[in-house]
């Protein structure tokens, strides 16, 4: 097949497969505007790359794996930004280190757990996810969506551990405290 | 265990508490620094609930389901169609 028919095919993908990794990619990145970004960049990688696309696994996981890489990029750049997120007193605790008054965790009542895994939570949780700053949430998405190991983290982010070791930490409290206002105890 | 009650009252505070929950999670935390969570545990239900909140959310985190309602819209897929084409050109 010659290069300008293979390239045509790639077109063609974009029926099939757009739609898959978008929503891969809108639960990972910061905003819908940027997994869109990042969905035609994948498309134009494969576009200028067909040739080195020899059929051995599915046009499906060739196309997953460029957005992959497309999204730890996106993570490299927020960490690299990240020093403003490491230093700084949490809003949540007074000087004497106690929890301030408005921020103390409330009651979620008896029935929160079976109030959770829908599709209103996950919605909210979703925006609660999106108001973090972006390397929070990077590291939040490797480890609980992708399920990566602290060790991996820090490795492909390039952190240190005691710095991811913060990232994580701010990441849950911040995510903790915006789901109890705009879930629990609504 | 015996525990002194000098010790007792030298408490966390709730700050290094929650510092200690997020550990106990990563599986960081050393046998002093447990004890010193128990401590605080007993006696503050704000880190009580935190505790037991946390634990909730990072059950069901990791459960995210992927969303099959987030699509693209057809004229989003039809630009990204003519990048593609535009790119054959040049």
């Amino acid at each position: 097949m010659d290069l300008a028919k293979k390239q045509h095919n790639v077109t063609e993908w974009v029926a099939d497969f757009s739609d898959g990794l978008y929503a891969y990619a809108a639960q990972r990145v910061k905003d819908n505007h940027t997994a869109q970004d990042l969905v035609q960049e994948t498309f134009l990688a494969a576009w200028r790359n067909v040739d080195g696309y020899t059929g051995e696994a599915s046009v499906k996981t060739w196309l997953f794996t460029i957005l992959k890489n497309k999204i730890i990029d996106q993570y490299r750049k927020a960490s690299k930004r990240k020093t403003d997120s490491l230093d700084g007193d949490s809003p949540f605790f007074d000087e004497g280190d106690h929890w301030r008054d408005g921020f103390c965790p409330q009651d979620w009542g008896t029935n929160a757990a079976s109030r959770m895994e829908t599709k209103e939570f996950y919605a909210v949780f979703d925006g609660c996810k999106g108001k973090l700053k972006e390397v929070h949430s990077a590291v939040f998405t490797m480890k609980y969506l992708d399920g990566l190991e602290s060790k991996e983290i820090c490795k492909v982010l390039g952190l240190k551990s005691s710095n991811y070791w913060v990232l994580i930490h701010r990441a849950k409290v911040q995510l903790r405290a915006c789901l109890e206002m705009n879930w629990f105890t609504r | 265990m015996v525990y002194p009650l000098k010790k007792m009252v030298m408490m966390i505070s709730c700050k290094q508490a929650v510092d200690f929950i997020s550990k106990k999670e990563e599986g960081r935390l050393a046998l002093n620094q447990r004890i010193d969570l128990r401590g605080h545990l007993a006696i503050c239900h704000f880190c009580r609930a935190f505790d037991r909140q946390n634990r909730l959310l990072s059950s069901v985190f990791h459960k995210r389901p992927d969303s099959v309602d987030v699509t693209l819209k057809a004229e989003e897929k039809q630009a990204i169609i003519k990048i593609l084409e535009k790119a054959a050109d040049s």
